[in-house]
Protein backbone atom coordinates (compact mmCIF):
# COMPACT_ATOMS: atom_id res chain seq x y z
CA UNK A 1 0.00 0.00 0.00
CA UNK A 2 2.52 2.57 0.66
CA UNK A 3 4.33 1.57 -2.11
CA UNK A 4 2.38 4.12 -4.07
CA UNK A 5 2.36 6.82 -2.32
CA UNK A 6 3.83 9.07 -4.83
CA UNK A 7 5.62 11.45 -3.01
CA UNK A 8 7.73 8.44 -2.26
CA UNK A 9 8.35 7.37 -5.69
CA UNK A 10 8.80 11.30 -6.74
CA UNK A 11 11.54 11.43 -3.49
CA UNK A 12 13.34 8.24 -4.59
CA UNK A 13 13.44 8.78 -8.68
CA UNK A 14 15.27 12.47 -7.91
CA UNK A 15 17.48 10.60 -5.52
CA UNK A 16 18.23 8.20 -8.26
CA UNK A 17 18.93 10.89 -11.05
CA UNK A 18 20.80 13.12 -9.02
CA UNK A 19 23.08 10.23 -8.49
CA UNK A 20 23.77 8.82 -11.78
CA UNK A 21 24.50 12.55 -12.50
CA UNK A 22 27.04 12.81 -10.24
CA UNK A 23 28.55 9.40 -11.08
CA UNK A 24 28.72 11.02 -15.05
CA UNK A 25 30.18 14.18 -13.44
CA UNK A 26 32.95 12.11 -11.74
CA UNK A 27 33.85 10.14 -14.76
CA UNK A 28 33.91 13.55 -16.91
CA UNK A 29 36.48 14.62 -13.89
CA UNK A 30 38.32 11.80 -14.19
CA UNK A 31 38.30 12.23 -17.88
CA UNK A 32 39.89 15.66 -17.87
CA UNK A 33 43.00 15.06 -19.43
CA UNK A 34 41.76 12.12 -21.95
CA UNK A 35 42.39 13.27 -25.89
CA UNK A 36 39.21 12.88 -27.40
CA UNK A 37 36.53 12.36 -24.64
CA UNK A 38 33.43 14.53 -24.53
CA UNK A 39 31.79 16.03 -21.83
CA UNK A 40 28.85 14.07 -20.91
CA UNK A 41 25.24 14.77 -18.68
CA UNK A 42 22.18 12.98 -17.97
CA UNK A 43 18.51 14.36 -19.67
CA UNK A 44 17.22 16.81 -17.15
CA UNK A 45 14.78 15.62 -14.38
CA UNK A 46 11.64 16.23 -15.91
CA UNK A 47 12.03 14.27 -18.72
CA UNK A 48 13.47 11.45 -16.67
CA UNK A 49 10.78 11.60 -14.35
CA UNK A 50 8.04 11.30 -17.48
CA UNK A 51 10.03 8.46 -19.19
CA UNK A 52 10.16 6.56 -15.44
CA UNK A 53 6.44 6.72 -14.80
CA UNK A 54 5.44 5.57 -18.59
CA UNK A 55 7.76 2.72 -18.19
CA UNK A 56 6.66 1.91 -14.60
CA UNK A 57 3.09 1.68 -15.86
CA UNK A 58 4.28 -1.20 -18.27
CA UNK A 59 5.95 -2.83 -15.74
CA UNK A 60 9.37 -2.16 -16.11
CA UNK A 61 11.05 -0.56 -13.54
CA UNK A 62 14.33 -0.28 -14.81
CA UNK A 63 15.12 3.76 -15.45
CA UNK A 64 16.34 4.70 -18.72
CA UNK A 65 19.60 6.74 -18.47
CA UNK A 66 19.80 9.33 -21.29
CA UNK A 67 23.26 10.83 -21.46
CA UNK A 68 23.06 13.89 -23.59
CA UNK A 69 26.88 15.71 -24.84
CA UNK A 70 27.37 18.98 -23.09
CA UNK A 71 27.79 21.11 -25.23
CA UNK A 72 31.09 23.01 -24.09
CA UNK A 73 33.82 24.35 -26.68
CA UNK A 74 36.43 21.29 -27.36
CA UNK A 75 40.30 21.96 -26.24
CA UNK A 76 42.55 20.83 -29.45
CA UNK A 77 43.25 17.27 -28.03
CA UNK A 78 39.14 16.75 -28.14
CA UNK A 79 38.28 17.00 -24.69
CA UNK A 80 35.40 18.73 -23.88
CA UNK A 81 35.18 19.07 -20.09
CA UNK A 82 35.51 22.09 -17.88
CA UNK A 83 36.08 21.38 -14.30
CA UNK A 84 33.88 24.71 -13.84
CA UNK A 85 30.91 23.12 -14.78
CA UNK A 86 31.33 19.40 -13.39
CA UNK A 87 32.34 21.20 -10.18
CA UNK A 88 28.57 23.07 -10.47
CA UNK A 89 26.84 20.24 -11.50
CA UNK A 90 28.45 18.44 -9.32
CA UNK A 91 26.82 20.68 -6.53
CA UNK A 92 23.96 20.55 -8.30
CA UNK A 93 23.52 16.95 -7.95
CA UNK A 94 24.37 16.48 -4.35
CA UNK A 95 21.90 19.74 -3.46
CA UNK A 96 18.93 18.01 -5.61
CA UNK A 97 19.78 14.86 -3.84
CA UNK A 98 19.64 15.90 -0.19
CA UNK A 99 16.52 17.34 -1.22
CA UNK A 100 15.14 14.28 -2.43
CA UNK A 101 16.36 12.48 0.72
CA UNK A 102 14.52 15.36 3.14
CA UNK A 103 11.35 15.27 1.46
CA UNK A 104 11.65 10.78 1.72
CA UNK A 105 12.49 11.78 5.55
CA UNK A 106 9.63 14.56 6.15
CA UNK A 107 7.22 12.11 4.15
CA UNK A 108 7.95 9.60 6.45
CA UNK A 109 7.49 11.19 9.79
CA UNK A 110 3.98 12.27 8.37
CA UNK A 111 3.22 9.01 8.21
CA UNK A 112 4.60 7.73 11.46
CA UNK A 113 2.72 10.37 12.80
CA UNK A 114 -0.76 9.68 11.22
CA UNK A 115 -0.13 6.03 12.28
CA UNK A 116 0.52 7.36 16.15
CA UNK A 117 4.60 5.78 16.25
CA UNK B 1 23.94 2.16 -4.17
CA UNK B 2 26.39 0.36 -6.87
CA UNK B 3 26.34 4.06 -8.74
CA UNK B 4 27.68 5.38 -6.02
CA UNK B 5 30.79 2.82 -5.50
CA UNK B 6 31.04 3.28 -9.05
CA UNK B 7 31.22 6.59 -9.18
CA UNK B 8 33.46 6.23 -5.77
CA UNK B 9 36.42 4.65 -8.04
CA UNK B 10 36.26 6.07 -10.86
CA UNK B 11 36.93 9.48 -8.82
CA UNK B 12 40.15 6.99 -7.35
CA UNK B 13 40.86 6.00 -10.53
CA UNK B 14 41.26 9.73 -11.79
CA UNK B 15 43.28 10.51 -8.31
CA UNK B 16 45.99 7.92 -9.30
CA UNK B 17 46.40 8.60 -13.30
CA UNK B 18 47.00 12.69 -12.12
CA UNK B 19 49.48 11.00 -9.75
CA UNK B 20 51.37 8.86 -11.58
CA UNK B 21 51.50 12.24 -13.71
CA UNK B 22 53.12 14.42 -10.88
CA UNK B 23 55.37 11.37 -10.53
CA UNK B 24 56.68 11.76 -14.10
CA UNK B 25 56.89 15.19 -13.44
CA UNK B 26 59.06 15.32 -10.82
CA UNK B 27 61.06 12.54 -12.57
CA UNK B 28 61.24 15.15 -15.09
CA UNK B 29 62.69 18.15 -13.11
CA UNK B 30 65.11 15.84 -11.33
CA UNK B 31 66.35 15.35 -14.25
CA UNK B 32 66.88 18.76 -16.00
CA UNK B 33 70.29 19.24 -16.31
CA UNK B 34 70.59 15.06 -16.98
CA UNK B 35 72.71 14.49 -20.05
CA UNK B 36 70.91 13.09 -23.06
CA UNK B 37 67.96 12.99 -20.98
CA UNK B 38 64.64 12.99 -23.04
CA UNK B 39 60.99 14.37 -20.77
CA UNK B 40 58.50 11.88 -20.01
CA UNK B 41 54.65 12.50 -21.62
CA UNK B 42 51.97 11.02 -19.71
CA UNK B 43 48.57 10.49 -22.06
CA UNK B 44 45.52 9.44 -20.32
CA UNK B 45 43.67 6.54 -21.88
CA UNK B 46 40.27 5.18 -20.92
CA UNK B 47 40.18 2.15 -18.69
CA UNK B 48 39.73 -1.14 -20.73
CA UNK B 49 39.69 -5.20 -20.46
CA UNK B 50 38.14 -7.54 -18.18
CA UNK B 51 36.85 -6.26 -14.44
CA UNK B 52 37.29 -1.84 -15.61
CA UNK B 53 34.71 0.22 -14.45
CA UNK B 54 32.80 2.52 -16.82
CA UNK B 55 34.40 5.43 -17.15
CA UNK B 56 37.14 5.44 -15.49
CA UNK B 57 40.61 6.23 -16.66
CA UNK B 58 44.60 5.40 -16.48
CA UNK B 59 47.54 6.36 -18.29
CA UNK B 60 48.97 5.31 -21.06
CA UNK B 61 52.31 4.36 -21.72
CA UNK B 62 54.77 7.06 -21.26
CA UNK B 63 56.16 8.65 -24.00
CA UNK B 64 59.39 10.57 -24.21
CA UNK B 65 59.57 14.02 -26.19
CA UNK B 66 61.17 13.92 -29.19
CA UNK B 67 62.26 17.32 -29.66
CA UNK B 68 65.77 17.90 -30.26
CA UNK B 69 68.38 17.91 -27.65
CA UNK B 70 70.00 21.32 -26.87
CA UNK B 71 73.75 21.32 -27.91
CA UNK B 72 75.84 22.78 -25.03
CA UNK B 73 79.21 24.53 -25.25
CA UNK B 74 80.92 23.60 -22.39
CA UNK B 75 84.67 21.82 -22.99
CA UNK B 76 85.12 21.39 -19.06
CA UNK B 77 82.36 19.12 -18.96
CA UNK B 78 83.30 15.32 -18.84
CA UNK B 79 80.90 14.19 -21.36
CA UNK B 80 82.34 16.61 -23.84
CA UNK B 81 82.95 15.95 -27.25
CA UNK B 82 86.02 17.05 -29.75
CA UNK B 83 84.53 19.93 -30.73
CA UNK B 84 84.21 20.82 -26.52
CA UNK B 85 80.17 20.41 -26.72
CA UNK B 86 77.55 17.89 -24.92
CA UNK B 87 74.18 17.59 -25.14
CA UNK B 88 71.70 18.72 -22.64
CA UNK B 89 68.02 17.70 -21.57
CA UNK B 90 65.10 19.01 -23.53
CA UNK B 91 63.54 19.29 -19.90
CA UNK B 92 61.71 22.92 -19.85
CA UNK B 93 61.19 24.01 -16.15
CA UNK B 94 58.47 26.13 -16.84
CA UNK B 95 56.09 23.48 -19.18
CA UNK B 96 57.13 21.32 -16.16
CA UNK B 97 56.04 23.44 -13.31
CA UNK B 98 52.66 24.21 -15.44
CA UNK B 99 52.10 20.92 -15.92
CA UNK B 100 52.23 20.38 -12.21
CA UNK B 101 49.94 22.88 -11.53
CA UNK B 102 47.43 21.43 -13.88
CA UNK B 103 47.69 17.99 -12.63
CA UNK B 104 47.56 18.95 -8.71
CA UNK B 105 43.95 21.10 -10.22
CA UNK B 106 42.69 17.91 -11.66
CA UNK B 107 43.56 15.92 -8.64
CA UNK B 108 41.90 18.48 -6.02
CA UNK B 109 38.40 18.07 -8.75
CA UNK B 110 38.72 14.26 -8.42
CA UNK B 111 38.86 14.61 -4.86
CA UNK B 112 36.36 17.04 -4.28
CA UNK B 113 33.75 15.19 -6.40
CA UNK B 114 35.05 11.64 -3.96
CA UNK B 115 34.17 13.46 -1.10
CA UNK B 116 31.16 15.13 -2.14
CA UNK B 117 29.91 10.82 -3.66
CA UNK B 118 31.23 10.20 -0.04
CA UNK B 119 28.94 12.82 2.08
CA UNK B 120 25.50 11.99 -0.74
CA UNK B 121 25.93 7.95 0.44
CA UNK B 122 26.41 8.80 3.65
CA UNK B 123 23.17 11.13 4.14
CA UNK B 124 21.59 8.17 2.32
CA UNK B 125 22.48 5.66 4.80
CA UNK B 126 21.74 8.10 7.87
CA UNK B 127 17.78 6.82 6.15
CA UNK B 128 18.06 3.89 7.45
CA UNK B 129 19.51 5.43 11.47
CA UNK B 130 15.74 6.73 12.02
Amino acid sequence: MFEGLEIFQLARGLARHSASRQAVVAQNIANADTPGYRARDVADFDQTWRNMTAEARMGRAEMPMRVIDAGTPASPNGNSVSLEFEMLRGIEAQRAHSRALRVYGSAMTILRTSIGR
Amino acid sequence: MTDFSNALSVAASGMRAQAQRLTHVSENIANADTPGYHRKITSFEAERGVGATEGAVRTGPVRLDQTALPVIFDPSHPMADDGGSYEGSNVDLVIELADAREAQRSYEANLRIFDQIRQMSTSLNDLLRR
